[in-house]
């Protein structure tokens, strides 16, 4: 498969399958998806359709049962769990749901994490500027049981932006917060792809949310098909 | 840059509670191990001192053969210390008084061990000098000399150099036997008693190190012939009988407490890794390799086990300085033994624990999938067969290092897993009719069963380690108990520490009286006279290639002293080959039991010792001959008797009918117990009867005592290790379930249910846990005592009624208690807190 240059994210005739007891359940059947670098891209559908299985294919979180990956110029869907590994600690950031800060962590060594896994130098500086940014500068030392969860979600943000990642994977990053601080974690969340150049993929229910992003997919019983596709860069302000 | 993560996430993580438990768990088992292996080395090797005290040396070998030069050399070259000694019988002269006497010849380094003490006219000496002999006071007595005259003995003619006051290997002489003299070896030669033939007992006497005396042992097997044996501890003395015991108690307690700490380990690393599971599929989702992840997470094992190693070996260490200052302080010149063994024992106790226990649910966790952090619950871990075979393995490893026999740890693995599977299938059953007892019952109550039904598979697995952990504590409690209370019988307070003998019968009344108007309770006063056995229904009995008659005497002299030589091999019909002490009764003594035939109802009769009558092949209505001087005589056997050899009392191997020995003149043997402060009287008694000699056995009273004592020690430390590790399997059990518990609770309170009524209900929860698993311990400790009692320890069996009411008692109180103060954290909170904690666990 040619890769065109622009292309950043592809996929061809991706399928992904789960045996049952007695049957085989399909989850993914023929996704044919180009994404392009810079893009944001809302995955929507309804509870069960797929979408945080696709979201995980793509970030080389786990392998499809057939069809072909191709993230950041690489084809990932025959690529071993530690080259994977070695793709996601080089190009991708994460914002999970629940957040998944690590409880034993203070918040600052929660963003300083995948940069030290990395083996980055200057981490730190790197960890307290992003905190700075997304504005928890004051409390960088506490832990993740002693924040709010709309503070833990920007920790979350600023975790997802240490090591400077070409491309980013949200999986409902509004869904634990109420609608004000969604709102804000969202503008956060906008703001900083738009300032770090990244690409952003995030899977939601939240048509509002989707609406912020250029391209629009939507999910249904497995199949992906493109709903909206702004030709024009939309307002991260919503 | 890995590391640092590692480190830091290990000093985080030490706030959570498992590392601490799977910590102090390996502790537990490190200490264990080199305590009890380091307390059983002291407490034996203080047993092998004092000995040696008895002995003279650490180890002797009794030969009848002459001294080979061969064994001394190797002996020197082993770094050993070596003396030689001789004893044979002869005839004295002092002007136209003779007597036989048991001469003991040697050289210049005896003794080795304990303590020689010579009264001469320069004072007291503790070695003896050759040119001089020195007399027993009983044999000055009858020779009437002092020191200074000169006595014959053999063809040398040698000054009486003083009289021996102590002489650590003599002999504990209850049946009289010939006076001793004590003499240089180098003057032997001069006496000419030693001629082609002449029964001469040979002993090579050493002192060392252990290793080297077994080298010496191994070394010289070859040159040694059958009737050359070494001396060793009797393990049917009642010190070896309660070492023996105290050492399968402490065995059995050891590995029971060992097991429950690893079993412990097992669950907090099984919470560790269920805990642990989105943090790993975090970090991977971050980039971070499986490989990684295990570097990370082992890294936290190691730390621990490291750690562990390391303070349960000093701990087990510092227990051991301390039992070594005890046994210092109780035994004179007591020298203390540290031993490697105890320590590669921990560590290996350690690295099992930790490797087989431990490994797999961390390998487990750090083999979570990256996608799981787009799943949005944890997922909870079946009953891993890995784990199980695992663990499995670390337990018969575990029981096999510590106990040295694959057999019996293989038999206790076997039972430990069917006590195991039958307790789980119990508590499955209870657990699910639990819910017809809710029907009717306050609500909190009603909640409380339901959630024991609720969680059924992880309630019955904790009910069955419960009780498990409740079983052994109650076993080795009880056990410990009665343990104590049998040895206590043993040695009671008033157990006779003096022995008169050589009394007559007119003597033996008027002494008899004496003591009892004294306030002493004289026991049987024992008629005695030595004879031989010649033959059995006519067949002349074989005599067995022997040293001399003084060392065969020996052999049944020291069944008080707690020692004896090893018997020779049994061959048919093999008679005794020296004299025996024999006895006549009208009724059967208290230490002896009759274990077939009846006692004397008619003439002629005799009764044997068990063991005796089945190394002679003998059956009831046999016909046993007897000599005695010159006269000869039979009698039929009509009974065997099981003697108590552990009960410090008078004890024969053959008892006659009175009829048979009426026209015999016998000398007489009683032993009575003799307070301290009433030491005077036995002088002046003394004084009265000159003839009469005492023997005092308070220095083996005391020594069996401070054993005891000893035992008792390890007995308590090892309840308290073994009670310890069971509270941290209940801990860690408990632990186990705080998440899933925190996030039904938010539930429910939200849901409006009162903090108080949540709490009662995890109270009924816990006592109805505490209650299954304490009447579950309670019945398979019952049935365990029985086992162990009859056939590991030959106790007889009782019915433990305070068993009944301690067993559940004690699960309801601990689990109650235990469930209360670990869950207080999550029972007390705000709903809205209690929310926000459940998110985050």
């Amino acid at each position: 498969m040619s890769v065109t240059p622009e292309l950043f994210i592809q996929t061809r005739q991706l399928c992904k399958q789960v045996s049952l007891p007695g049957n085989t359940l399909n989850i993914l059947t023929d996704i044919n998806l180009t994404i392009n670098r810079g893009d944001s891209v809302a995955i929507v559908g309804a509870s069960g359709s797929g979408k945080s299985t696709l979201l995980g294919l793509l970030a080389g979180l786990d392998v499809p049962s057939s069809g072909e990956i191709v993230l950041a110029g690489q084809r990932i869907d025959h690529l071993s769990d530690d080259a994977r590994a070695a793709l996601r600690a080089r190009s991708v950031g994460f914002v999970f749901q629940s957040f998944l800060l690590l409880p034993a962590l203070t918040a600052l060594e929660n963003v300083t994490l995948p940069a030290e896994l990395a083996g980055q130098t200057q981490a730190l500086e790197r960890g307290k500027q992003l905190l700075e940014l997304v504005g928890l500068d004051a409390r960088m030392h506490f832990f993740p049981a002693q924040l709010s969860g709309g503070e833990q979600q920007r920790v979350a943000i600023a975790r997802a932006f240490i090591t400077q990642p070409a491309i980013l994977f949200a999986d409902e990053p509004s869904a634990n917060l109420d609608s004000a601080t969604g709102r804000k974690v969202e503008d956060l969340l906008f703001e900083l792809n738009q300032s770090q150049g990244t690409t952003l993929v995030l899977v939601t229910h939240n048509p509002q949310l989707a609406a912020r992003c250029q391209r629009q997919f939507q999910m249904d019983a497995g199949r992906l098909v493109e709903a909206v596709r702004h030709t024009q860069e939309r307002s991260y302000a919503g | 840059m890995l590391v640092k993560v590692a480190w830091r996430l290990f000093w985080r993580e030490l706030r959570n509670g498992e590392l601490w438990v799977i910590g102090f768990a390996l502790v537990l088992a490190v200490l264990t191990v080199v305590s009890l292996s380091g307390i059983t080395d002291s407490v034996r090797s203080a047993l092998m001192q004092r000995s040696a005290n008895f002995t003279a040396a650490d180890k002797v070998l009794r030969s009848s053969a002459p001294f080979q030069q061969e064994i001394f050399s190797k002996a020197t070259e082993l770094g050993l210390q070596s003396a030689r000694q001789l004893q044979f019988n002869t005839m004295v002269f002092a002007g136209e008084t003779m007597q036989l006497v048991n001469v003991k010849a040697v050289s210049a380094e005896y003794p080795l061990r304990g303590l020689l003490q010579l009264e001469t006219p320069a004072g007291i000496v503790n070695r003896l000098s050759a040119g001089h002999i020195y007399l027993e006071a009983r044999l000055a007595q009858i020779l009437n000399v002092r020191s200074g005259d000169w006595l014959d003995v053999g063809a040398a003619r040698l000054p009486v150099g003083g009289l021996i006051i102590e002489e650590p290997d003599a002999p504990l002489n209850l049946f009289g036997g010939q006076p001793r003299l004590l003499m240089h070896i180098d003057d032997v030669a001069a006496t000419e008693v030693i001629q082609p033939g002449s029964r001469i007992s040979y002993r090579y006497m050493f002192a060392g190190s252990d290793n080297a005396l077994q080298a010496l042992t191994k070394a010289t097997e070859a040159a040694l012939s059958p009737n050359d044996r070494w001396q060793q501890l009797d393990r049917q003395s009642a010190v070896g009988s309660a070492l023996d015991r105290a050492e399968q108690f402490l065995l059995l307690a050891g590995l029971l407490g060992i097991v429950l700490a690893a079993a412990a380990a097992a669950v907090a690393a099984n919470r560790y890794s269920q805990r642990h599971q989105m943090a790993v599929a975090v970090i991977k989702a971050l980039g971070v390799t499986s490989a990684q992840a295990r570097r990370i997470y082992f890294s936290h094992l190691l730390f621990v086990t490291v750690a562990a190693s390391l303070l349960g070996l000093l701990l087990g260490l510092a227990a051991n300085w301390a039992v070594q200052g005890l046994l210092g302080r109780w035994i004179e010149g007591y020298q203390a033994i540290f031993s490697m063994k105890a320590a590669w024992l921990g560590i290996a106790t350690a690295l099992i624990c930790s490797l087989l226990f431990s490994l797999r649910p961390v390998w487990r966790l750090t083999a979570v999938p990256a996608i799981q952090v787009l799943r949005q619950q944890q997922r909870q871990w079946q009953l891993d067969h890995w784990q199980l075979l695992s663990g499995s393995v670390a337990v018969l490893t575990l029981m096999w290092l510590f106990s040295g026999d694959l057999w019996l740890s293989g038999m206790l693995f076997l039972a430990c897993a069917g006590f195991g599977l039958c307790l789980l299938g119990f508590a499955a059953l209870l657990v699910r009719v639990a819910k017809p007892m809710a029907a009717g019952q306050s609500s909190a109550l009603k909640l409380a069963l339901a959630n024991l039904r609720r969680r059924l598979w992880q309630n019955s697995f904790q009910l069955m380690t419960f009780s498990l952990a409740l079983f052994l504590t109650l076993v080795l409690y009880f056990l410990r108990a009665e343990l104590l209370e049998q040895w206590k019988q043993q040695v009671p307070q008033d157990a006779p520490n003096q022995f008169l003998v050589n009394m007559t019968a007119p003597e033996s009344a008027a002494i008899g009286a004496q003591l009892r108007d004294a306030g002493l309770s004289p026991g049987l006063f024992y008629p005695m006279i030595s004879g031989r056995v010649l033959a059995v229904n006519g067949e002349t009995l074989q005599e067995p290639e022997q040293e001399d008659g003084a060392v065969a005497r020996n052999q049944t002299q020291a069944k008080t002293a707690g020692e004896k030589t090893e018997p020779p091999e049994p061959a048919k019909r093999q008679g005794f080959g020296r004299e025996l002490n024999l006895t006549w009764l009208t009724d059967l003594p208290a230490n002896n039991q009759l274990t077939a035939g009846h006692w004397f109802s008619g003439t002629a009769e005799v009764s044997v010792e068990q063991q005796q009558a089945e190394r002679l092949a003998l059956k009831l209505g046999d016909s046993l001959s007897f000599a005695i001087g010159g006269q000869t005589f039979e009698a039929k056997v009509t009974s065997f008797r099981k003697v108590d050899w552990n009960s410090l009392q008078p004890n024969f191997f053959m008892i006659l009918s009175p009829d048979l020995m009426a026209a015999f003149p016998a000398t007489y043997l009683t032993a009575f117990h003799l307070p301290k402060d009433q030491q005077p009287f036995l002088t002046a008694l003394l004084k009265q009867y000159p003839t009469v000699s005492v023997i005092s056995v308070d220095a083996i009273l005391q020594q069996v005592t401070q054993i005891i004592d000893q035992v008792s020690l390890a007995l308590t430390l090892i309840l308290v290790l073994v009670f310890t590790a069971a509270v941290l399997v209940l801990v860690a059990q408990v632990q186990a379930t705080v998440e899933q518990r925190e996030q039904e609770l938010a539930i429910l309170r939200t849901l409006g249910a009162r903090g108080r009524f949540l709490q009662q209900a995890v109270l009924f929860e816990f006592a109805a846990l505490g209650l299954l698993a304490g009447v579950f311990a309670t019945l398979l400790a019952e049935v365990l005592l029985a086992v162990v009692q009859q056939r590991l320890f030959q106790l007889p069996f009782a019915l433990h009624y305070s068993l009944w009411g301690l067993g559940p008692a004690a699960g309801v109180a601990l689990l109650t208690l235990l469930g209360t103060l670990l869950l207080r954290g999550i029972l007390k909170p705000t709903p809205a807190s209690l929310i926000r904690r459940a998110l985050h666990s």
